[in-house]
């Protein structure tokens, strides 16, 4: 699949695949972390819950 | 009074602003002094969505977005253009921006905060599946003291799968110089005003200290980033699988976000500062300065006040009470900074900071020079303050008395301005390195020149002090 379509702003190539750097790093770095949270669950350690973050309303000050 | 109808955005090049003129989506005219912009067919169902979906409202609400009315009336001069190529979707009317500011104008805290309102503007876009479609410094302006944005044309249809067309823009136009501000040297801000579409990565990645390669944030998003675009310029890509998650976009702006927010500067250790620590004002001295400032404020009833050479603002607050809006510019980067804050956290609405070199003001720049106004195309003001600045424009820089005058005549309206003799020992400390060639350089001599352009309408000396103190007006 090509990006499509081409926006007025030239994204780059370049720009493109350190996006898809990020991504593949982000999703590893999930992917840790939520297999680190279930070998804490083997040993009874509960991860504290994220707060919530839905309620963005005030969130630039 | 109101506010002057061709306060920045003034150039019209065929019936449009040429500030806009890249965007197919739409364009920006000005019709009897109000500012109008076209909404294109083309720009249909991405403007139906930005409203429908709620993240207009949602927007404005924050003071993130410009607020617009639409209008019925179709451009006259424009009739024709528009129904050849059958374009014009609706006309919008946004609110007026008081004063239009660009990058290389503001201090490090402005373009952090224009940095992190983009981000927040992105990501409440995607939450709603849109997505901004630029990221232009540009396209950011403090309205009310908030960074907001004005271009109501830059949002699109979110599609899944793909990265951030504005990802390259926005490092280039925040990430970049405020990382070489914080990190480097804060006067590199300037480098914008060469580079109208930001900072190029490469340029910044071989500026920046060496140690920022071990900061994550930094080195993806200049290092890395700077490289693959050397690396697969012009290549096209083609992705096998390879598409970007909307978790994974999310995330890239969590993680410039606070690439961003752990950058910081501490103002502190330029020149002028501490400056009102260190002058030779007396208490009394500085009381009646505001009590005159106070005055004769009330006496003009300003729209637009100009304080150039406003230092930290304390007299742009005075002109304030009774201006509708001042603009306050100092050629330091740390009085503009603490200028800045305080406007923060007093909330005020009406005061913008801005750094400016009087002897070097921001020119036009961007094609034909016209996408971006000069200083002086900004005005004129209605209102000058030039405190304690004379003895800088004549003798640091050696300014001829007349040209004084000729400029502060094209530049406002009244003008308030203090004059400092050659025996205040602010004068005598800029003479001390140098020969007095300044023989001209009395009050005598700067009434002389002034009264060519002037007409007086106050001279006061400044108690405990060896200063005056001027109202005058543009003849």
């Amino acid at each position: 699949m090509q990006f499509a379509p081409l926006p007025y702003l030239d994204p780059g190539s370049g720009s493109f695949l350190i996006q898809l750097l990020f991504a593949a790093l982000a999703g590893l770095s999930v992917a840790i972390y939520s297999s680190w949270n279930r070998i804490k669950g083997w040993f009874g350690i509960k991860s504290k819950p994220k707060d919530d973050e839905d309620n963005d309303d005030d969130e630039a000050k | 009074m109101t506010t002057k109808p061709n306060n920045g955005q003034a150039k019209q090049s065929r019936g449009q602003l040429s500030a806009s003129f890249r965007d197919p989506n739409g364009f920006l005219f000005s019709q009897g002094g109000v500012l109008y912009r076209q909404v294109n067919h083309k720009y249909e169902r991405e403007y139906a969505r930005l409203m429908e979906s709620g993240l207009y409202a949602k927007l404005v609400k924050a003071g993130l977005l410009i607020p617009h009315q639409e209008v019925d009336q179709v451009h006259p001069e424009l009739g024709r253009r528009a129904a050849e190529k059958d374009t014009n979707f609706k006309i919008i009317q946004p609110e007026r921006v008081s004063f239009i500011s660009y990058p290389y104008e503001w201090s490090f805290g402005q373009l952090k905060d224009a940095a992190l309102a983009t981000l927040s503007i992105q990501r409440r876009a995607l939450k709603l599946d849109m997505s901004l479609k630029d990221a232009s410094a540009y396209n950011i302006q403090f309205v009310r003291g908030k960074a907001t944005l004005i271009d109501t044309l830059s949002f699109e249809i979110y599609k899944e799968g793909q990265p951030w067309v504005a990802y390259r823009q926005f490092c280039q136009h925040f990430l970049a110089p405020l990382a070489l501000m914080a990190l480097k040297d804060i006067r590199l801000n300037q480098l914008l005003r060469v580079y109208i579409d930001g900072v190029p990565l490469d340029l910044a990645s071989g500026l920046l200290p060496g140690t920022t390669r071990l900061n994550f944030g930094l080195a993806t998003h200049i290092h890395l980033h700077a490289g693959a675009q050397k690396r697969y310029a012009g290549e096209e890509i083609r992705s096998r699988g390879g598409t970007m998650s909307k978790p994974a976009l999310l995330a890239l702006i969590d993680s410039l976000d606070s690439t961003v927010r752990k950058l910081e500067w501490k103002p502190g250790g330029t020149e002028w500062g501490n400056y009102y620590d260190i002058t030779n004002y007396s208490d009394a001295a500085f009381e009646h300065k505001k009590e005159l400032i106070r005055a004769w404020a009330e006496r003009v009833k300003p729209a637009m006040t100009w304080d150039l050479g406003g230092n930290t603002g304390v007299f742009s607050r005075v002109a304030g009470e009774k201006s509708s809006f001042v603009a306050s510019f100092d050629i330091d980067p740390t009085a503009v900074e603490i200028n800045y804050r305080q406007v923060k956290e007093e909330k005020s609405e009406n005061l913008l900071p801005l750094l400016l070199d009087l002897t070097n003001p921001s020119p036009a720049i961007g094609w034909a020079n016209r996408e971006r106004d000069s200083f002086g195309e900004r005005g004129p003001a209605d209102m000058m303050l030039a405190l304690a600045v004379i003895h800088h424009l004549a003798i640091s820089n050696n300014v001829p008395l007349p040209q004084l005058a000729d400029f502060f005549a094209e530049t406002g309206k009244w003008l308030i301005i203090e004059f400092v003799p050659k025996t205040d020992s602010q004068v005598k400390k800029l003479l001390a390195s140098r020969e007095d060639i300044f023989p001209n350089y009395t009050r005598a001599g700067f009434e002389a020149a002034f009264r060519e352009r002037f007409k007086f309408h106050e001279a006061v000396e400044v108690r405990e002090s060896e200063r005056t103190l001027y109202l005058m007006e543009t003849i």
